[in-house]
């Protein structure tokens, strides 16, 4: 056998990097984090080991995610406190949350340079675990540790939220992905030496899978197994009788069994233990026995009769609820207990461990915790099983199931009619208005919302009634109704203030002041500021992050950048720091929209992508980031404009709110008028243009009539635009396109110099747009000079014409400019809104173009060729 | 994963200008884009006055992903069309440097 004593085959390469990331992490200053992908069987535990053996001047402390239905939050990370003892075990206990836990760990891993820090199995991972992992990445530049996280790659689909992970890591300098990779045929036929087997049926069946090959060879016989499932029931078939009984049990305590937990599981089998770790289908590792691979363990388990499994099952229940000394696991008693289906003990551990969970931020834990409780639940009285459903939705609903939290929240609500509690009658619907409103579902948002207010109001007053009225007074906010918010926030801030409810409050000033702000009347933004002040001081993270987002979205919808970069820049940080992903995913979008308007298009692609890269963004998320992203397409002449702006538009007509109906039918228009396809302009338009004009919202419907009027259409206005429209509706061309340029937005300026009649104006249209690199827009113009007879209409220049000497970029410029200011990577990430890593990136381009080894070098070769005045 | 043909027009001023762009090209795709960016071959164009441009063939999760890639790796696009089919009627021949 050549996997062992004589080293592994074919993962020298792997090895090397490995070694590698340890001396980084021993000669620092930072650490290295290695992505070990592959799929199962694949030989990337057998790497570490082998890796391990090698390392013996670095500490090694290794943590694995359970396969449990359910894992348990932390899982990994709080066996290596456990292990490790002292003050990372200190941290850890008493339910710790990840960022906690990450600190801990790091104050450890610097007070023992260098550390190998494995993580396995990232697939099955919670997600407090996912967390932990993505604070550590944060920190890797001053730990001294090599950090190895692998994971199934196929085992994790693009919505996966470990894909999500690994993609967000990738990009990162400090940070390797490396591939193992399948058997050759020769290593196949090295490992098969001496066997009568046909070696080549052996690869190709097995794909090179050296879990695979193994379990073939070892299953006897000179066939080949069809499934790698056949070639472990066909090896462990080989065993005796009472080592066949041991494998049963093990294989019911994933991921490993401990030693008096298999004394109560097979009490007389255990002395078979020897000859299944002399056979290699199990190991004992820290008092524990586990299979050699999950694999084997899923395959056994899977074949056992139903009647054995639930026996098993029952007794690991008893034997670990009884074990001394210990707190109870309850995540691991749940397991069991549904495994054995026993009802009482899943409504006993399954809301424990889902309250364990939702503490550690583990909120997808908890939510399933919730749902195995659910699915027992039947027999509960009404009252206790609509709090189980009561408390399984509002998780769904933070980590954005909210096809399930809607569905939850409507079983309790008919729990409650039938225990006839009016109360929490009123305030699931209350719920159920701000879930539809999530899904986008306007229309039921908006019913719901008056339900909970008519029977709330046959109650005494309380908080569940305050907080109804605020609800309706967002509703009416993000219908862009001024006088319903106000009627309805004034009712919200009243009842609130008389109850002393702060949060409630916060809610509805929130509201008003967002409402007012539209309007562009005096209040409002001192509201929305007294609204982030009393979150802050509350600490009430979730009002904070509405608070930035309103005043970002406000500021953006009234093209007031001022207002909203400054709002968009702490919001993201604030909800960054507290992993309050769904406002992060939110507010990035608005950045895209802000970086596109101002036309840093490089910066708006970025943002929108990392939007459309997270499966789970609830559809106003998604909304915006599809509309900059197509808008993009459409200007650079990119492909598959309409797949994006077509689900965009499903999207924004399910919400019903002009807000996100409007600018998905701007850029449709924009998109046609690119294609040449004018006469589709009036009818794109229609729907969202009849509800901005009835809320009378300058910009939304100033922005749709020009689209009109570029399309040869002539409406009847019937309220006031905002000047640039108004400008160019009156045929005022350049003077629309300096009012755009004063706004900050350099291709809206571009565009409405399109409509200009003099060659001139054309001339510097034609000129904008092609620096901005919008191709399609650049083209129209181009036929438009064409068709004027003039004559020396150039395609001209490209964006990365490289005329000055050391043929630098245009934004590679712009690096170099700060460059020579003395500014740090940092701080010109932060005045060219580019990542630090981008600018990382053009600054080594710059040095190597210059033949510069130093900054310094580069700036003053830079002055001696005239690139930069210095 | 959609296959893409890109034109990255006059895009050096010389040959071996381009085999760097190549090398940081290959590179941003391997290791910060693997599951988003699959380069599959590039035609070289003679641009004239000895500057090269070429005509690539990748494959891609979206247009977005390869705008990422060429700003990553810096290197020029004119123009990104999808392919809607490939016909192949003889091998490609040998490239030049392995004749």
């Amino acid at each position: 056998m050549a996997l062992g004593v004589t080293g592994l085959l074919e993962r020298s390469a792997e090895l090397n990097a490995l070694r590698d990331g340890v001396e980084i992490a021993r000669t620092g200053p930072g650490g290295r984090l290695i992505l070990l992908a592959g799929e199962a069987g694949i030989g990337k535990t057998a790497l570490l080991r082998e890796f391990r053996e090698g390392a013996e001047r670095e500490r090694v402390i290794w943590g694995a995610c359970d396969a449990l239905h359910t894992p348990r939050p932390l899982g990994p990370l709080l066996d290596i406190a456990a292990a490790e003892g002292g003050r990372l075990a200190a941290a850890a206990d008493d339910g710790a949350s990840a960022s906690v836990v990450v600190a801990a760990l790091a104050d450890d891993l610097r007070a023992h340079a260098p550390t190998i820090l494995v993580l396995e199995d990232l697939h099955w991972a919670d997600e407090a675990t996912l967390d932990a992992v993505r604070l550590l990445a944060r920190r890797l530049e001053d730990l001294p540790a090599l950090v190895v996280v692998t994971y199934r790659d196929d085992a994790i689909d693009r919505t996966h939220p470990a894909r999500v992970l690994v993609g967000e890591l990738s990009g990162r300098a400090a940070v390797e992905r490396i591939a193992v990779q399948p058997l050759s045929l020769d290593a196949v036929a090295e490992l098969a030496e001496g066997q009568d087997v046909d070696v080549e049926l052996l690869h190709q069946r097995t794909g090179g899978n050296p879990f695979f090959v193994t379990e073939a060879l070892a299953s006897g016989g000179t066939g080949v197994p069809e499934t790698v499932r056949d070639a472990v029931l066909a090896r462990a078939a080989r065993l005796e009788e009472p080592a066949r009984k041991l494998l049963d049990a093990v294989a019911v305590v994933p991921p490993a069994a401990e030693l008096w937990l298999l004394e109560a599981l097979a009490p007389n089998e255990l002395g078979a233990l020897e000859s299944c770790l002399a056979s290699g289908m199990l190991r004992v590792d820290q008092q524990a026995v586990a299979f050699r691979h999950e694999i084997a363990r899923a395959a056994i388990e899977g074949a056992l009769p139903l009647d054995h499994a639930v026996a098993l099952h029952r007794i690991a229940l008893v034997t670990l609820a009884a074990a001394p000394g210990r707190r109870p696991d309850h995540a691991r008693l749940a397991h069991h207990a549904e495994m054995a289906g026993d009802a009482d003990a899943v409504l006993e551990h399954a809301p424990a461990a889902a309250e364990w969970a939702a503490r550690v931020g583990a909120h997808r834990e908890a939510a399933a915790q919730f749902r195995r409780a659910l699915r027992f639940a039947g027999g509960l009285a009404p009252a206790r099983r609509a709090g189980l459903l009561d408390r399984h939705s509002y998780e769904c609903y933070l980590t954005d199931r909210l096809p399930e939290a809607l569905d939850s929240r409507r079983c309790a609500l008919d729990e409650y009619r039938v225990a006839g509690d009016k109360l929490r009658e009123g305030d699931s619907r209350r719920w159920l208005s701000r879930l539809s409103w999530f899904t986008g579902d306007g229309a039921a948002a908006e019913s719901e919302a008056a339900a909970a207010i008519e029977l709330l109001e046959e109650l005494p007053p309380g908080r569940e009634l305050a907080m109804a009225y605020s609800n309706m007074a967002q509703l009416r906010m993000l219908a862009a109704d001024g006088a319903g918010t106000s009627e309805w926030g004034r009712r919200a801030i009243e009842l609130a203030e008389a109850l002393d409810e702060t949060e409630t409050l916060v809610h509805a000033l929130n509201n008003v002041g967002t409402s007012e702000l539209v309007e562009g009347l005096d209040g409002g933004a001192a509201k929305l500021e007294r609204s982030l002040e009393l979150a802050l001081a509350g600490g009430l993270e979730e009002h904070v992050a509405r608070a930035y987002t309103n005043l970002a979205s406000t500021g953006i919808q009234l093209r007031d950048y001022s207002l909203a970069d400054p709002s968009l820049r702490a919001g993201i940080s604030y909800c960054r720091e507290r992993d309050l992903d769904a406002w992060v995913h939110y507010m990035v979008g608005w950045q895209a929209r802000s970086a596109l308007e101002q036309g840093r298009w490089d910066e708006a692609l970025e943002a929108a992508v990392a939007v459309l890269k997270t499966s789970a963004a609830a559809p106003p998320t998604r909304i915006t980031a599809l509309v900059v992203a197509g808008q993009l397409r459409a200007r650079r002449g990119d492909p598959e404009v309409w797949e994006l702006l077509d689900e965009a538009l499903e999207l924004a007509r399910h919400t019903g709110e002009v807000q996100r109906l409007s600018p998905v039918a701007a850029a449709r228009a924009e998109a046609c008028w690119l294609a040449g396809e004018d006469d589709q302009i009036v009818r794109e338009t229609e729907e969202a243009l009849a509800l901005a004009a009835d809320v009378a919202h300058g910009w939304m419907s100033g922005e749709l009539y020009v689209w009109r009027h570029r399309a040869g259409a002539r409406d009847e206005l019937d309220h006031e635009l905002e000047e640039p429209f108004r400008l160019e509706l009156r045929g005022n061309c350049e003077g629309a396109a300096a009012a755009w340029r004063e706004i900050g937005c350099p291709y809206e300026s571009a565009l409405a110099l399109t409509g200009a009649q003099n060659e001139k104006a054309l001339r510097r249209s034609l000129a904008e747009l092609q620096q901005l690199g919008a191709r399609t827009a650049a083209q129209r113009v181009t036929r438009v000079l064409r068709e004027r007879g003039v004559r020396d209409v150039r395609q001209g220049p490209r964006r990365s014409t490289r005329e000055n000497p050391a043929g630098l970029t245009a934004r590679q410029l712009d690096v170099l400019e700060l460059v020579a200011e003395g500014l740090r990577n940092s701080e010109i990430a932060a005045q060219l809104f580019l990542s630090e890593k981008t600018v990382d990136h053009h600054v080594s381009a710059i040095l190597q173009k210059l033949d510069a080894r130093t900054r310094g070098e580069a700036v003053s070769k830079a002055v001696g060729l005239g690139i930069t005045a210095r | 994963m959609n296959t893409y043909v890109i034109l990255r027009r006059s895009g050096w001023r010389s040959g071996a200008e381009l085999e760097e762009a190549a090398g940081r090209s290959k590179q941003v795709a391997d290791e910060q884009m693997p599951d988003d960016i699959r380069w599959i071959r590039s035609y070289v164009l003679e641009e004239g006055a000895g500057s090269v441009g070429t005509v690539c063939i990748y494959q891609a999760s979206s247009p977005e992903a390869i705008r990422q890639h060429a700003s990553l790796a810096d290197l020029p696009v004119d123009e990104i069309i999808a392919v809607a089919d490939t016909v192949i009627i003889r091998p490609d021949p040998e490239p030049a440097a392995a004749q």
